[in-house]
């Protein structure tokens, strides 16, 4: 070898094998070709030299055109050589170790989890493992749906129970890419077998085809048994992700028992400490699924946590899956309103007419349509009035409403005095009421000195003027431009325009003060008086607003008669809906996630802009930012941040466990709490748990197609003589190329022969 | 106590009350009828129609007018402070210019209510035929159409099942109705006749056919098409119909 290697002139001591190859690029035929045209032309080229006489010549002739012809044929064929240092491979096997979180479901009956059982296996066969390595390559992957290679020494203390979904199929095929072109010879795989995408008695066709191509056996480990398996288990919930405030929502829970005997469960569904709903299951010893329906009715409105629960039974295998919480997000279905009108009048019909067209809106309405002194000449069987259903709004179903408006509405007789302070309470605990001007409103209804009166914006003065009458332009607060309630247009010039194109009003009550925390969104002013009209007020968790005129619908027809349109009389009315019902977007702190929902383990990035009760922005201030994990409220996280430039801030948070989180951003202005909140889910799917039998079958059938062996762990259980082939393998670590036909002496061999031939024959007498 | 309580019962038994006013409300806020002055034949047959239809309003319901006569041309701009107008006649009239349809055309979709009243007693009067030619051309692609029983109109206040005038040319109602709203009532029996009382208190028109009763069904529909205007289907909801409907059986149990 060294001798053929120093024909080169070069040190070829590291070479141990040599190969000599041909061009591929040239078609098989062409051979043959080749060597019937040298053929052809040798018989041609003897019979040209018959004129020489001389036998000698002859044949040195033939000679040189022989050689001519195999040199040609050799730079057609390009052959090289090829210098190559050989080597044996030491074959390889794949261990690999189920982290999916089923492996920390208990064996029975020594109660301990399956990971246990195969930390303790590898602990104690690790001299065979060393042993292994001698013969073999031996590498370790953690397995669930992937596979993530892991040193020896890390193999058991960097084994960790946390992945959330096993799909061994996906496990083979990356293991299989993994190998590619390398010399697997077998497969070590510790697991429990709970593959919910794999039948157990029947495993997928490309499954088992797969398989079939591993070189080696597939020897299967199985952690735990079903032997004494005791679970009770939320399996499934059937709830849609929305519903609708004060509207039932359905919910269809699938329940599966274990061996927990024939018994009577309760399924509870909670939101928060408070239980919603429950339901008696009777669990029978001959069935293991169980469903039941839930009904429940949403009373608040957001992102709202309930958690359903069983009770845990003492030696079940998994705790967790006897509760399970979801999410729903509470809407409203539709505004409810309760319009009341002291009179018909044009201001009333445009409202009605808004509220009835608009599709949010839910509307209850009530028109006062005669007095005491009208003579309506005509029996109550002749008339459509009905009675005025006064008890059942205000004292029964009052909270059922999301707003009340009273327009130009005097309350007594229809109202018992007694029942205003139920108005009060509403509101207090979140209601809305809506006063609109009027004669009959405010002072001309009697509000004065009574518990409606605590709960407007305005405080009534009584006097002797209580209406101003004229053309009364509005003046839009400046200050308070940033207002939902004002936002006709978005941009604050074209607002402002907006609000100056709008008709002046006919009319003002006058006589109302406005009340120490509420906001005058607009005034109209008559010689160098001052009036409110639109006043708002937040009173403990609900808002109030006064509008003191009647003639907002001004704002819609007249302006088309001006050549304008209702557009902002429209949107004015949706502004005012908006925030009365504590629309989410008119709370003046807005917090904000960058996602809906998390991965565990996933960086949460909040963004929250903080606004004053006047709706302007605040930059500069601190405020608390609280991170709660729900539904217990434990505090995650608390941290005093200060807003930027623009009133806004940015805070990220690693919640590091799946749950359930409220982020709530609070500023304490002027004695007063003022917060924002966002909910945020972060889930680790708990799929593992909802079928956690060992898969006893799928491991057997996996070594069975393979040819490997199946086992049961046990601890201090004893691997040694699990078998794999191990053919002789051998690798080129290194090689090198030579050409033998692309060098000068080639080519000058073929010219000198042809030289020399040519020289001959003519010598000879030979053209 | 007592007293309250009782005077409580009988507001609620007779339907919805409330005590006579304690102040005036602001002028702009009352109910006003302007009538349409239109070219050629005569707008204003019936001259205390209108204000005896107010004057009855405000006898019979909680609604407050403003009894004063004001004419305004079909395309005048402050019709937009007037969603009810009113529109008589007894001849025909010269046909509304292209402007002036427009600006009662958007009156009335944006809002607004005109009834027209054909005051000729006759019946396919001239007037008859001069309004179906403005109707036609207000409205092209809505037509004009008989009023069902069922209507708003016909149970706004009181629950009517006749339709009459002065006279009764036809026994029904026709209008126009656009987007879920009728936006046009034409009467042919002459409403305006029937409404119409002197100053001193006399009926200026005797009724033609049913006397008192006609009279008094007349107001009562007069009543209802304002009411209508004022508070459109409120009643047709769903709070309002058991209660109806019952009172409606007794009256035609049939």
């Amino acid at each position: 070898m060294n001798r053929l290697a120093t024909l080169w002139g070069e040190e070829w001591g590291e070479y141990n094998a040599w190969e000599l190859h041909w061009t591929s690029d040239v078609w098989g035929g062409t051979f043959i070709f080749l060597g019937a045209l040298i053929v052809l032309s040798l018989w041609f080229f003897w019979a040209s030299l018959s004129r020489i006489r001389s036998l000698w010549k002859k044949v040195f002739l033939y000679t040189l055109r022989v050689f001519v012809l195999l040199l040609v044929a050799i730079v057609v064929l390009q052959p090289q050589l090829e210098f190559k240092k050989i080597q044996p491979l030491k074959n390889t096997i794949a261990v690999l170790l189920d982290d999916s979180k089923s492996m920390v479901i208990k064996s029975f009956p020594s109660e301990k989890p399956r990971g246990d059982l195969v930390r303790k296996v590898m602990e104690g066969n690790r001299e065979y493992f060393e042993m292994l390595k001698q013969d073999y390559e031996v590498d370790f992957f953690f397995a669930s749906d992937k596979i993530d290679p892991v040193s020896f020494s890390n193999v058991v203390t960097g084994y960790r129970e946390q992945a959330v979904n096993t799909d061994l199929y996906q496990v083979f095929l990356d293991v299989m890419k993994n190998y590619e072109g390398k010399s697997l010879q077998g497969v070590v795989l510790f697991s429990d077998g709970a593959d919910l995408s794999q039948d157990p008695l029947d495993i997928s066709p490309e499954f088992t085809e797969m398989l079939t191509r591993l070189n080696g056996p597939v020897h299967t480990l199985q952690a735990g048994s079903n032997q004494g398996f005791k679970d009770l288990a939320i399996e499934k919930i059937d709830a849609t992700d929305f519903g609708f405030i004060h509207q039932p929502l359905n919910i269809t829970v699938t329940v599966s028992s274990r061996a927990i005997g024939k018994k009577n469960i309760p399924l509870v569904l909670k939101e928060g400490d408070k239980i919603l709903v429950s339901k008696i299951i009777s669990l029978k010893k001959e069935d293991s699924q169980y469903t039941a329906e839930l009904q429940f009715t949403p009373s608040s409105l957001g992102k709202r946590i309930y958690t359903l629960s069983v009770p845990v039974f003492a030696g079940e295998a998994v705790e967790v899956n006897n509760r399970w919480s979801f999410e729903v997000k509470v809407i409203r279905d539709r505004v409810r309103v309760l319009h009341l009108n002291g009179r018909p009048s044009w201001d009333s019909r445009f409202l009605r007419e808004t509220l009835a067209n608009n599709p949010k809106v839910d509307l209850l309405s009530f028109f006062i349509l005669r007095t005491l002194t009208d003579d309506v000449g005509a029996t109550t069987s002749e008339l459509s009035l009905i009675p005025f259903p006064s008890n059942l709004l205000f004292s029964d179903y009052l909270k059922s409403f999301d707003l009340v408006i009273f327009h130009n509405f005097k309350f007594s007789p229809f109202i018992d005095k007694k029942n205003l302070p139920n108005i009060k309470e509403y509101v207090e605990q979140g209601g809305a009421f809506l006063m609109i001007g009027g004669d009959l409103s405010f002072e001309g209804g009697g509000y004065d000195r009574t518990p409606v009166e605590d709960i407007l914006p305005i405080r009534i003065r009584t006097g002797s003027r209580k209406y101003l009458l004229g053309e009364l332009p509005m003046r839009m607060q400046p200050k308070l431009a940033q207002h939902p309630v004002l936002r006709l247009e978005n941009d604050p010039k074209l607002n402002a325009k907006a609000w100056k194109s709008l008709p002046p009003i006919q009319g003002v009550n006058i006589g109302l003060v406005p009340a120490k925390d509420s906001h005058v969104l607009s005034t109209t002013r008559k010689s160098k008086s001052s009036y409110p009209v639109l006043v708002t007020r937040q009173v403990q968790e609900g808002r109030t607003m006064a509008i003191a005129t009647d003639s907002s619908w001004n704002w819609n027809f007249l302006r088309v008669g001006e050549g304008g349109s209702g557009r902002y009389y429209q949107k004015f009315w949706e502004n005012v809906i908006a925030w009365m019902t504590s629309e989410p977007e008119t709370n003046p702190i807005q917090v904000e996630t960058d996602k809906e929902k998390y991965r565990e383990h996933e960086k949460v990035v909040i963004h929250f802009k903080v606004s004053g009760k006047d709706y302007n922005p605040m930059p500069g201030v601190e405020v608390e930012l609280a991170l709660n994990s729900l539904p217990k409220g434990q505090e995650r996280v608390r941290e005093t941040l200060k807003t930027d430039e623009h009133g806004e801030g940015r805070f990220e948070f690693a919640p590091g466990q799946e749950g359930f989180y409220s982020a709530k951003v609070a500023l304490v202005s002027g004695g007063e709490v003022l917060s924002g909140e966002k909910r945020f889910i972060v889930f680790s799917p708990q799929i593992e748990f909802q079928k956690p039998l060992v898969n006893e079958a799928l491991l057997q059938t996996l070594s069975k197609v393979t040819g490997g062996s199946h086992r049961v762990l046990e601890a201090g259980m004893n691997i040694g003589n699990l078998a794999f082939p191990n053919p002789e393998v051998e690798v080129k670590s290194s090689s090198r190329m030579v050409s033998l036909w692309n060098s000068w002496w080639t080519y000058g061999l073929i010219v000198g022969f042809l030289v020399v031939e040519w020289w001959t024959r003519r010598k000879s007498g030979l053209s | 106590m007592r007293l309250k309580l009782l005077i409580l019962m009988v507001c609620l038994q007779a339907g919805i009350l409330i005590p006579g006013q304690a102040f005036a409300l602001g002028e702009a806020s009352k109910v006003v009828i302007p009538q349409i002055k239109y070219k050629g034949g005569t707008y204003n047959p019936r001259p205390h129609a209108v204000e005896g239809l107010l004057a009855q309003m405000a006898k019979r319901t909680s609604v407050e007018v403003k009894r004063v006569p004001l004419f305004l041309k079909p395309g005048d701009a402050r019709l937009y402070r007037y969603p009810f107008i009113y529109m008589g006649g007894s001849k025909a009239f010269k046909p509304f210019g292209k402007k002036e349809l427009k600006a009662l055309r958007n009156h009335l979709t944006y809002g607004g209510f005109l009834l027209i009243d054909d005051n000729s007693s006759k019946p396919n009067s001239e007037f008859d035929r001069s309004v179906r030619r403005m109707i036609s051309r207000l409205f092209p692609r809505i037509p004009l159409q008989r009023i069902s029983r069922d209507h708003s109109i016909f149970r706004s206040f009181y629950l009517i099942n006749q339709v009459v005038g002065r006279v009764v040319n036809k026994p029904y109602l026709e209008g126009i109705t656009t987007k879920g709203r009728t936006v046009l009532v034409y009467s042919a029996n002459d409403l305006g006749g029937a409404w119409s009382k002197s100053k001193l208190g006399h009926w200026d028109f005797d009724m033609i056919g049913g006397g008192n009763r006609q009279r008094k069904l007349s107001l009562r529909l007069g009543v209802n098409i304002v009411m209508y205007a004022l508070t459109l289907d409120y009643k047709k909801d769903m709070v309002h119909l058991p209660i109806i409907l019952e009172r409606l059986r007794r009256v035609n149990p049939k």
